[in-house]
């Protein structure tokens, strides 16, 4: 089950609509099959940009981040019903971070010299992988090998 | 002509001698099985020590990697980060940015005096700027 985030933007309302548009989202959640786990409020502030939706241009907006489990199918039906709500200015789905994806710090090995780097080893590597082919000599043959002297060499 | 050919046998000789004397082992020798004393300590970058989780909504971590004159995104000689934690950095920018939470062609006026998790001036490699 994969836990998503559901970023929205309302536009600048009292209070009471604002409550009723905040259940008009969660209903259209419920209504897709989702459940929810956390419902978060980030504060009504300035937009860092404008933001025209629905005909307004925005500057301010109340964001909120809802937590949710959806089926995965019924995400962009979601999507696309949340995208027709005039109050929302914007809405981004994602997909909840993972606690621990760092396993290893590898700075250490960053900060070596060009060619101790494994990254530069292998380029070097991949690099050698295209060199045109040269002639060895010293192999066993016992004719010359050119194309068109096939004699013997004792 | 005797001279030059007996030559190599000489020198074979010579080197016998030689190998021989080094391979005597006494209680005098010291012992080169020892770990590297100047191996130097294992660097770690500033969020793997500190454990913090980067996310979107965490504006105020984000545009400390940001440049505040033109809003771009640090490379990772400036900033100091491992591969993967530039990667999970340049990742939850973009969707702060995306989301409508962070600016992309400024940094936030309220966040302009926030510490300086590294300088600017110094970075690992030279850049072109
Ligand atoms: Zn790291």
């Amino acid at each position: 089950m994969i836990t998503y985030e559901l970023c929205v933007l309302f536009r600048m309302m009292p209070k009471a609509e604002l409550v009723t548009c905040l259940k008009r989202t969660a209903n259209a959640i419920y209504n897709k099959g989702g459940i929810l786990r956390k419902l978060e409020n980030l504060g009504t502030k300035d937009t860092p940009y404008k933001i025209s939706s629905h005909g307004l241009v925005h500057r301010q907006a109340s964001y909120f981040v809802y937590e949710m489990n959806v089926p995965p199918a019924n995400l962009d039906d979601l999507s696309e019903e949340l995208a027709r709500d005039v109050d929302i200015v914007r809405k981004t789905i994602f997909r909840k971070n993972l606690d621990n994806e760092v396993e290893d710090c590898t700075l250490h090995e960053e900060l070596q010299p060009a060619p101790y780097r494994k990254d530069v080893k292998d380029l070097i590597a991949k690099a050698r992988k295209l060199d045109k082919p040269k002639f060895v000599y010293g192999n066993n043959l016992k004719y010359y090998p050119s194309r068109n002297n096939y004699y013997w060499i004792y | 002509m005797s001279i030059l050919l007996k030559l190599p046998q000489t020198k074979r000789s010579l080197v016998n001698i030689i190998r021989c004397s080094s391979n005597i082992s006494s209680s005098d020798t010291p012992k080169f099985d020892m770990e590297n004393p100047f191996e130097k300590e294992k660097q770690k970058c500033i969020l793997c020590q500190t454990g913090v989780q980067v996310d979107y909504k965490n504006t105020k971590l984000l545009s400390q990697f940001q440049s505040s004159y033109t809003g771009r995104i640090y490379g990772r000689h400036i900033t100091r980060l491992c591969k993967q934690q530039q990667e999970i950095v340049e990742r939850e920018i973009g969707k702060a940015q995306n989301a409508g939470l962070m600016s992309s062609y400024n940094k936030d006026p309220a966040f302009l005096g926030d510490p300086k998790l590294y300088d600017v001036d110094n970075p690992i490699r030279p850049h072109r700027f």
